[in-house]
């Protein structure tokens, strides 16, 4: 097993999933690159998540995000997850709005149902979507009274992009959702949430001819979105939107029409496939991950808030053997460092990359992480403990440093920060981890290494 | 009262709704106590307390709360009374068992984690037997285990599996006034009975949705007539079974308004407007139900776990004597006699 092979397959496993314990790693490894990218888009393949025991301990008073974070964590379909935080990201909902959780969290479940299959399915279940009827306002889209918030927005930050489509599009677009609503949820108090349906009120429809993007026709909701399906433009859109997700951070969407894409080749490739395959976003991403591009990809990405929480509980195994109290915490975390999962901040979603990171959310991030890494109790810093047992002690610090950061990633550092680390372990000179009469000690120090790493600038990365 | 010889099942119909959002999320279980007091466990991430309630939907406070110190529960499963209106709470994450008094003072926790006879380890349903021995589901080692209400081991019995006398992560216990047990196989959807040793007597119940069916059954309870009632979560029902295990009736919901929810009304004209425009059927409707409890009276409560609730319903049946009830029969009949 190759230093370089684990290091890819780790690079695979933070991307396309949240990360994975050592042990998780070492299976993926063995079992080949090319095989666990054909698994990973293949969810279908994968043990489902136990739902009985997710229910059980940890139900609907568990509380949604918490329980999201659990299937993160433990889902043996990762990218379906994954891809379930994508699509959150890009077809951002706010519950500050809608305030209406059990629609929120419909629409993530939704996300996770057909987020890896076409994209004229997603599409379309995205229109009947009552948390995003509501959100951009379709509930008020009537015949002779159009809103058009959702048609817009369907075009520039779901679909298109801006420049490919003309505001007589838009007008069309809208009209062609007319009555596209949802039926009254009863209201919340006093007997809880209440699922809203889809609902298409024919008499608030507008059977008028309509022109979008050169087609004529009396078209309707489905009608645009196979029209939308059909474009280049939304190939090279979700393509660069898969990209800045999976590959490398891109500036913000809102500049896309003025800033190329940094790999346009890398877009090329991915659109191409896209239009191939009838918009099959798993096919997409099966190209994604086995390609040159994204394998040099690696640590170019500024983790997210809930990339850097889910993966710091993978690395300490935190819910490995099921449901814990308390799990809603992380997502507290999460939203302390800027990413308030079900609701982000506006229609374009979080802004990603660098505006991840500023002075007060570093501090937030950093905190986090170290304060999980200091319980030397939890199995993952165990199995840490177990591996440096068997890893040729005594340990120089140099060693010691090295392994840490293999553990722990494997992670690449610059000299600066591998100069730190180095420095703080040749305090305590030779470690050796089989000397159980010390063992407290190196516990210890164990704990101080991975603190020092996980608060590191090169661990902000992913 | 011994069991009666046969039952008229004149109706079970619907009685009252109690309580409402807020004061009762998420209730898991329901311990029923004297001159109508009831005690409502309640249950999410970060939050477990007693509400102490009474059947004429007011609020008596809290008991206990969340946590780990003494007289707080983190994941609480059952609470059960006992003939002095104690309060006895199953923790499955503390692995042990905490005790009030009906004014809500602590008066006990006992418990040790552990897999060997006498260990706690994930307990989930607790009864008591007509002497008030504890009977204790561990759940994580499926088996049941017979304790004194102070916590002294007296006996156990199970083991994982589905064979007779197995389980896979039992949730509920019940016990009847003749000493059998009632042991609801969560993973298996079936129900166990035994005697007061545990020896197996017989199993009833199927994974599925139909009638007598379960869909990861959780919390049970006996009647004074031997009839059983299980909280069929899956399925969002009770059902109904007589002490042989044959399946009589379910109860879907059919919740009103309870008396505390219209007062809450009254003073919110915007969510009034809503429901006059939403499609009200499903409000009446049992969400995850996971534990039922009847009194003396006849009375069922069910709490309605997912809408934060209690529905009740009122047994009407009737004893029969043997001059009532012709002797069983083998076969069904068309004969109409």
């Amino acid at each position: 097993m190759s230093q370089n092979d684990v290091a890819l397959m780790a690079h695979l496993m933070r991307r396309a999933g949240f990360g994975t314990t050592r042990t998780e790693l070492e299976a993926y490894v063995e079992k080949g690159y090319e095989n666990v990218v054909d698994d990973l888009v293949h969810p279908e393949r994968g043990t489902p998540i136990d739902e009985d025991i997710l229910e059980r301990y940890f139900g609907s008073e568990g509380g949604y995000v918490g329980t999201w974070i659990y299937r993160m964590l433990n889902s043996r379909c990762p990218l379906q997850e994954k891809m379930a935080l994508f699509w959150h990201h890009v077809f951002a909902t706010g519950l500050s709005k809608n305030q209406h959780i059990l629609a929120s969290t419909n629409q993530i479940d939704m996300l996770r149902r057909v987020g890896m299959g076409k994209i004229g399915d997603i599409l379309l279940e995205l229109s009947k979507d009552p948390a995003m009827i509501f959100w951009l306002d379709n509930n008020e889209n009537r015949k002779g009274e159009p809103n058009e918030n959702y048609g817009r927005e369907l075009l520039e930050l779901f679909s298109l992009g801006v420049g490919n489509y003309t505001e007589d599009d838009i007008k069309n677009c809208a009209l062609a959702f007319t009555g596209w609503t949802f039926g009254q949820p009863i209201p919340l108090y006093p007997h809880g949430y209440y699922a809203p349906p889809f609902l298409f009120v024919e008499e608030e429809h507008d059977d008028g001819e309509k022109t979008f993007l050169g087609r004529t026709g009396n078209l309707n909701g489905d009608d645009i979105i196979d029209i939308i399906a059909e474009q280049p433009a939304c190939a090279r859109f979700i393509s660069r939107h898969l990209y800045n997700f999976f590959v490398a951070d891109e500036p913000q969407v809102p500049s896309w029409n003025v800033t190329p894409p940094q790999d346009p080749e890398a877009i090329e490739t991915l659109a191409d496939a896209f239009m191939a395959s009838d918009g099959d976003i798993s096919r997409v991403l099966g190209i994604l991950f086995n390609a040159d591009f994204f394998k040099e990809a690696r640590f170019k990405k500024v983790k997210s808030p809930t990339e850097l929480v889910t993966g710091i509980l993978k690395l300490v195994g935190t819910f490995q053997s099921g449901p814990e109290p308390g799990m809603n915490q992380y997502g507290s975390a999460t939203q302390l460092m800027g990413q308030k999962l079900l609701d982000p901040p506006t229609v374009e979603g979080w802004h990603t990359g660098k505006e991840w990171i500023d002075g007060g959310l570093l501090t937030a991030r950093v905190n986090f992480a170290v304060r999980e890494v200091s319980d030397a109790s939890k199995p993952g810093i165990q199995d840490i403990m177990t591996r440096l047992k068997h890893n040729g002690n005594p340990l120089s610090p140099e060693a010691f440093v090295e392994s840490c950061l293999e553990f722990a990633g494997p992670l690449v550092v610059g000299d600066t920060t591998r100069q730190y680390l180095t420095e703080f372990a040749e305090a305590n000179g030779e470690i050796d981890f089989r000397d159980d009469a010390v063992a407290e000690e190196n516990q210890t120090l164990l704990v101080s290494m991975l603190q020092l790493i996980v608060a590191s600038r090169e661990y902000q990365l992913g | 009262m011994g069991r009666p010889y046969g039952l008229l099942r004149a109706g079970f119909p619907f009685h009252k709704t109690l309580s409402m959002r807020r004061t009762t999320n998420f209730p898991i279980d329901i311990a029923i106590g004297k001159e109508g007091r009831i005690y409502i466990m309640c249950r999410s991430d970060g939050t477990a307390m007693i509400r102490k309630y009474t059947v004429e939907d007011e609020d008596r406070g809290t008991m206990g709360g969340y946590g780990q110190g003494e007289g707080q529960f983190t994941w609480p499963v059952t609470i059960i009374s006992d003939s002095e209106e104690n309060l006895y709470v199953s923790d499955e994450y503390l692995h042990r068992i905490v005790a009030f008094n009906s004014e809500g003072e602590h008066i006990g926790t006992w418990g040790e984690h552990g897999t060997d006879p006498g260990q706690l380890n994930g307990p989930a349903g607790i009864a008591f037997d007509p002497d008030e021995n504890l009977y204790v589901v561990d759940s994580l080692s499926h088996r049941v285990q017979k304790f004194t209400k102070d916590g002294k081991f007296l006996l156990g019995w199970g083991g994982y599996g589905d064979g007779e006398g197995e389980f896979n992560m039992p949730w509920g216990v019940a016990v009847d006034e003749l000493g059998d047990v009632y042991v609801v196989d969560w993973r298996n959807d079936r129900v166990q009975k035994f005697n007061a040793e545990g020896e197996f007597l017989f199993a009833f119940g199927k994974s599925g949705s139909g009638n007598g069916e379960f869909n990861r059954p959780a919390g049970i309870d006996v009647d004074q007539h031997g009839d059983v009632y299980i909280a069929d979560r899956g399925n969002d029902r009770i059902q109904l079974f007589n002490a042989e295990g044959r399946y009589v009736q379910k109860f879907l919901g059919d919740a009103t308004l309870s008396k505390v929810s219209q007062a809450y009304m009254m003073t919110n004209a915007s969510p009034n407007r809503m429901r006059d425009m939403a499609d009200l059927e499903p409000q009446k409707y049992l969400r995850q139900p996971k534990s039922v409890a009847v009194s003396d009276e006849g009375l069922m409560f069910v709490p309605d776990f997912g809408s934060y609730r209690v529905q009740v319903y009122q047994n009407m049946a009737v004893p029969l004597t043997e001059q009532e009830f012709s002797p069983p029969r083998r076969s069904v009949t068309l004969h109409q006699e």
